[in-house]
């Protein structure tokens, strides 16, 4: 079973957030792999040591996401492969045809990946990247059981969860709760200085093309309330609170 | 004017929310215009008239009664590869930003996700887990946009009648591939901590195990999972899967209710990303007061019943 | 036969009597050296490891028992049989110095004066095995266990001593006694075989003096083959002891290439030092009864690991290397396999004891022949860790957010300094001179980020304020320091996590620094010279302590609170400051009232080793067990030096309920609102 893992380096989930001149400050900031790509990568990986292959992780951005890739292979994954994307315009669309066109040549079974990144909140990769690669995909899935060139995914839709199956090979977006991400140990990381990164550019694998969608501006939301007390007889702080969770805050 | 399409959410029979603060957003941008998608759907067209729509495109086929990536992708592509609206708005839920993405790359659009406001000829949407919003338009006349639920105002009901159009889409093989073996709802189980939306933790303030009913009354009125503290499991009156924190789960629900509950720091540590956090407790010096959106300072065994009451009523 | 006191020696002994003597021990002292040789082959299967020995020290150990008398019974115990046959031995190469060189030291006074003793000697040697024998099978004294060589030490010891005396008896009784008043035990034991006939004596004098003999040479032969080893190896691993064991641990090269295993998976990767920890160990249960993770019902005994380690360690040595072909080399072969199929880690000690540890080092303090327990339990864990990812799963956690954020809550690292605001608390980077700042603040994660260490560590800048100190601190700059990932084995986080903070503070060229936190302290202290850090790093009680004597701050109004004081692991018992704070309790006026466990005996808050981190699922809670000895005192505040144990203890005080009339404060938070100003 050969399986391709596409992750993406984002911020870490406590980063703070500074902009400068519209855009997203990147400097001082620890950069992680995206959480969801972790559950992608870790199922693969477990899925490597029931049933055999290998497992390729690709990536797509600067010099930078090479450390993302380095502890993917310490976790254990075969191969890194970085879609080489330092300053080019690139959105969602441009990004999932080169990881297409990136893994198109090769030989794999299984596609996973996060169901969407934690910093620009798209969740179109995945989807692009099947539809470009002609693959059924399953998203959003908590639960996947691999056999007889079929997978067997339970997903997350409104209200409950439905359990789909497809032939392989396919794609498959993770869910928190599929499984635990590992720690990888010191074989892992020794190794993992030793494994394969092979970079490739967009024009090698020619892509091109402007982007679809244009980010004019980002601005921080308005800043956090000081927490509200109430304090009132029972009746009224109750009432105000309810009234403040669904008219303020607009969360029930 | 510029077609824009609003791709219909029902379920059993029934028109979603999202739905009407879709046709909301989209009478701002252009004429409107809907599809429905399904089997059994045909009934729903006509009554979209009264909200401002002027056409319905229905798609009724058998096929169609389950919902599958790959066929409503087929039957969306081959739509607005037909009718070119300029702008395609799709609710941002489980079902549509499943199609969403592959019928944009399926057509080489750009799709703007998540959409929360439009000013300006910009469409605002949370990033950063909402630290930041990033405003974006489309380059090209046409692209997809996907559409929070519960963001945008509902448009209320008119008088007025939709044309219908009917469409037939031949499937392909391909379209065939998926098969849905189970469909499972949750009704009454709570849900998972780490998957909750809305989560009701009790501390050590309950003072006793047998209070956490007073909790799980007011997580069942929510839909809402069940955490507990640390001390609360240490004293042994939850199981230690249900424990938030540093050592237990790390959660970060849309509203964390934090009940009897003081705020130590390795609870913080579990529940602190929560986007929505409620206090109830009956020391105002208590250290949750600090990360508090809202709190009660107050009694939980007389404020937790009030309020279970009014949200009861609330969510009626 | 004149005046002089003295007496034949070898009375009534044939001469065949006599060359079986010899032939006996000659042969008692072949076995006895192989046995020996043997003890120190089998050191040599762990690896080589140079360290120096502690003469000073070691006699210290052995003529004044300083650890022993710590637990009084079984030390007066010892101290009866160790005294009593020193005392014996030296009068047995006296006697033979007058034998065999004929210089005449055992007559006249010198034979009253061995006499004497040698009588004194047998008698507490005597009460040495009559209070042994009541504490292991009578009274069954908890922390001891009984092995067959228990009983056989105990019998040959007690057997020696009996036919000591009956020989010196039997002997007076037949030829009198030439200085009666110095051999009181023997005279008056003569009184019993007045009316033997001559013969009748010299007979039963022959058998007795015979079994005296034979049983001497028999414990002789005993000593390597039992624990009575310890005679040998007690002392040499006093002597070899690290009187720093456990404040550091040696450092992992991680880089290098040829590694293939770290930590320790197989006994023959501990140390040559640490393999001979194992036959020094009598099993004497002075360790479990001070460790916190054993009294609270927890699958850890610091003995029990120690001597199921050696077994593996004596398993290992029956199966030498084949030397030849046939039977030897296949049983050798089965017990190779047999020790294959029992791994050191999950087979011989269990995960949870190896994580049950809280690294509070009162074992360590309790050994008398200096066992250290600590190193080895670490090894076990770094093989686990970085080898195979295998730890209690909510440490993951931890790891991570100190990998993406510098504290084990993963919270914001943006957010370190914001405890300051509004402190007038200078940042390093924004000082413009910092060499001449005095000290270096590290704030610590607690300090930092927790809600009520915060006030620790405001209230140590108002005290630095005060006193006039000129500080800073690293702010955001400041990181987690690393001392729980390295002793929950995790080294490769400890060196990232220590590598950070040395380039942040010799950029500064940071010479002192004050830490509130005692985990921090003996990393920055310990730890970090490893790495190229060397820092003169002081804990906030001895800075306030010294500000005090120096009177760069005084107090303003006594306190007059009844307290009790915690002594935390990390700045008492592994580095010695018990004085300090005591003296500060004095000067703010606090009544103090110790907890029966105090001093170098504390008992730990249960945080220590990365415990802090993990669930606490079985058996009592040892924070509630602490804060409870601490309650027992009715104290109006437990007085606490550590971020970590003011969490414990405030837990403990809470899960009883006393939260509203017990405070759990840190010190300097007794300090800062008492200052004069």
């Amino acid at each position: 079973m050969n399986i391709v893992v596409l992750i993406k380096q984002t911020f870490d989930t406590e980063a703070k957030i500074a902009i400068k001149e519209g855009k997203i400050v990147a400097d001082g900031v620890t950069q992680i792999i995206n959480p969801y790509d972790e559950f992608a990568l870790e199922e693969a990986l477990r899925i490597k040591e029931k049933s055999g292959g290998d497992v390729l992780v690709v990536s797509a951005g600067g010099e930078k996401v090479k450390e993302a890739l380095r502890s993917a292979l310490a976790m254990g994954a075969d191969r890194a492969l970085l879609v080489e994307t330092e300053g080019a315009a690139v959105d969602e669309g441009i990004v999932a045809s080169a990881l297409a066109k990136a893994i198109s040549g090769l030989s794999y079974n299984l596609v996973l990946s996060g169901w969407k990144a934690i910093d620009d909140n798209s969740a179109q990769v995945g989807g692009r990247v099947a539809e470009t690669l002609g693959l059924p995909q399953v998203n959003v899935v908590t639960q996947l059981t691999i056999e007889d060139g079929k997978a067997l995914a339970v997903r997350e839709v409104e209200g409950g969860t439905e359990t789909v199956e497809v032939p392989l090979p396919a794609l498959i977006t993770a869910q928190r709760g599929l499984n635990e991400p590992r720690y990888p140990n010191m074989r892992g990381i020794m190794q993992a200085k030793k494994k394969e990164l092979k970079v490739v550019t967009l024009s090698e694998l020619g892509v091109s093309g402007a982007p679809q969608v244009a980010v004019k501006n980002v601005v921080l939301p308005p800043a956090k309330q000081a927490g509200k007390l109430f304090r009132d007889d029972v009746a009224t702080s109750v009432a105000q609170l309810v009234q403040a969770l669904r008219n303020e805050a607009k969360v029930i | 004017m510029a077609k824009v399409w609003v791709v219909v959410e029902a379920k059993e029979g029934q028109i979603k929310k999202v739905t009407y603060e879709m046709i909301g957003l989209a009478s701002q941008l252009g004429e409107v215009e809907a599809v429905v998608v399904g089997s059994g759907v045909k009934d729903l067209a006509p009554g979209l008239g009264a909200y401002g729509v002027g056409k319905v495109y229905v798609v009724d086929q058998p096929e169609l009664a389950e919902y599958t990536t790959a066929r409503y992708t087929r039957v969306l592509a081959e739509l607005i590869g037909q009718e070119q609206p300029a702008k395609v708005l799709i609710a941002n839920t489980a079902q549509g930003r499943d199609f969403a993405p592959r019928v944009a790359q399926r057509l080489g659009l750009g799709q703007i996700s998540d959409v929360t406001g439009y000013e300006q000829g910009q469409f605002v949407r949370p990033i950063y887990s909402g630290k930041a919003l990033a405003q974006a338009e489309a380059v090209a006349a046409q692209a997809i946009i996907t559409v929070r639920p519960n963001v945008f105002n509902a448009v209320s009901a008119g008088a007025g009648t939709a044309e219908v159009v009917e469409r037939t889409v031949a499937l392909q093989p391909n379209d065939l591939l998926e098969v849905v073996r189970e469909v499972a709802k949750q009704v009454s189980v709570r849900p998972e901590l780490t998957e909750a939306n809305i989560i009701c933790s009790g501390g050590r303030g309950l003072k006793e195990p047998a209070n956490f009913k007073l909790i799980e009354d007011l997580a069942d009125v929510l839909g809402a999972a069940v955490g507990a503290s640390r001390a609360a499991v240490d004293a042994g009156w939850r199981h230690h899967s249900f424990q938030v924190g540093q050592t237990g789960k790390t959660v970060s629900p849309q509203v964390y209710f934090a009940i009897g509950i003081s705020g130590a720091i390795q609870h913080l540590a579990g529940m602190g990303s929560s986007k929505v956090i409620v206090a109830i407790n009956k020391d105002p010096e208590a250290n949750i007061f600090k990360v508090a959106d809202y709190g009660i300072v107050g009694d939980l065994f007389e404020v937790v019943p009030v309020l279970t009451e009014e949200l009861r009523k609330a969510l009626a | 036969m004149s005046g002089l006191a003295q007496r034949e020696l070898f009375w009534n002994v044939p001469l065949p009597l006599k060359g079986a003597l010899y032939l006996s021990a000659l042969l008692a002292f072949a076995v006895f050296a192989y046995g020996i040789y043997q003890h120190y082959q089998r050191w040599q299967v762990g690896k080589p490891e140079k360290r120096p020995g502690d003469l000073g020290r070691m006699l210290q150990e052995i003529l004044l028992h300083r650890r022993l008398l710590q637990d009084k019974l079984p030390g007066l115990m010892h101290l009866g049989l160790f005294w009593g046959f020193l005392v014996l031995f030296v009068t047995t190469v006296v006697i033979a110095i007058q034998e065999y060189l004929r210089i005449p030291v055992f007559s006249g006074g010198g034979y009253k004066f061995f006499s004497l003793i040698a009588d004194i000697g047998g008698m507490t040697v005597i009460i040495g095995v009559v209070i042994a024998f009541t504490r292991r099978y009578l009274s069954k004294a908890p922390g001891l266990d009984n092995r067959t060589d228990d009983g056989i030490a105990l019998l040959l010891i007690m057997l020696i001593a009996l036919t000591g005396y009956f020989t010196e008896a039997i002997r007076i009784a037949a030829v009198g006694e030439t200085a009666p008043a110095f051999s009181p035990i023997g005279v008056a034991m003569a009184a019993f075989f007045k009316g033997m006939s001559d013969q009748g004596l010299r007979g039963a004098h022959q058998g007795i003096w015979a079994v005296h003999m034979l049983a001497s040479m028999a414990m002789v032969a005993y000593i390597p083959y039992s624990k009575l080893i310890h005679m040998v190896t007690g002392p040499t691993n006093q002597y070899y002891a690290n009187p720093q064991s456990a404040q550091t641990f040696p450092l992992i090269d991680l880089e290098a290439e040829d590694a293939e295993s770290f930590g320790v998976s197989k006994i023959d990767e501990y140390t040559e030092k640490q393999l001979l920890d194992l036959d020094a160990c009598t099993r004497c249960g002075r360790c479990q009864e001070q460790c916190p993770a054993h009294l609270t019902g927890k699958p850890l005994s610091p003995k029990k690991m120690t001597q199921d380690l050696k077994v593996v360690f004596e398993e290992r040595l029956k199966a030498p290397k084949p030397l030849a072909a046939g039977e030897a080399a296949v049983e050798a072969a089965a017990a190779d396999d047999a020790a294959e199929e029992r791994p050191l880690i999950g087979g011989v000690i269990e995960e949870e004891a190896i994580w049950a540890c809280t690294t509070c080092r009162a074992c360590q303090e309790a050994c008398p022949v200096y066992v250290e327990h600590i190193p080895k339990t670490l090894e076990l864990r770094r093989n686990l860790v970085l080898m195979d990812s295998a730890f209690p799963p909510e440490v993951q956690t931890t790891f991570r957010n100190m990998e993406n954020n510098g504290n084990p809550w993963g919270l914001g690292w943006s957010k370190r300094a914001d405890w300051a605001d509004g402190l007038d608390v200078p940042l390093m980077s924004d000082v413009e001179d910092p060499e001449n700042v005095e000290y270096l603040f590290w704030v610590s994660c607690f300090g930092s980020f927790d809600e009520r260490a915060k006030k620790i560590s405001r209230s140590v800048v108002s005290i630095l304020q005060a006193a006039g100190v000129r500080f800073a601190i690293l702010g955001t700059e400041e990181k987690c320091c690393g001392d729980d990932a390295r002793r929950i084995g995790n080294e490769y986080l400890f060196q990232m996590m220590a590598m950070e903070n040395i380039e942040v503070l010799n950029g500064y060229g940071v010479k002192k620094i004050v830490t509130i936190c005692p985990h921090c302290f003996n990393s920055l202290r310990h730890d970090y010279p490893q790495l190229g850090g060397n820092y003169e790093v002081v804990h906030h009680t001895e800075l306030i302590a010294s500000l005090l004597k120096a009177g760069r701050i005084a107090i303003d109004e006594k306190l007059k609170k009844k307290v009790t004081y915690h002594d935390s692991c990390y700045i008492g018992r592994y580095n010695r400051i018990f004085d300090e704070p005591r003296q500060i309790l004095q000067a703010v006026g606090a009544e103090l009232h110790e907890m029966p466990r105090h001093g170098t005996q504390s008992f730990c808050c249960g945080a220590g080793g990365g415990r802090m981190w993990m669930e606490e699922t079985i058996g009592d809670r040892i924070n509630i067990t602490r804060s409870r000895e601490a309650l027992a005192l009715q104290p109006e505040a437990i007085v606490v030096n550590c971020p970590n144990c003011l969490t414990m203890l405030t837990d403990g005080v809470k899960a009883d309920g006393k939260l509203d009339e017990v405070a759990v404060l840190d010190i300097a938070e007794l300090v800062a609102p008492a200052l004069k100003r």
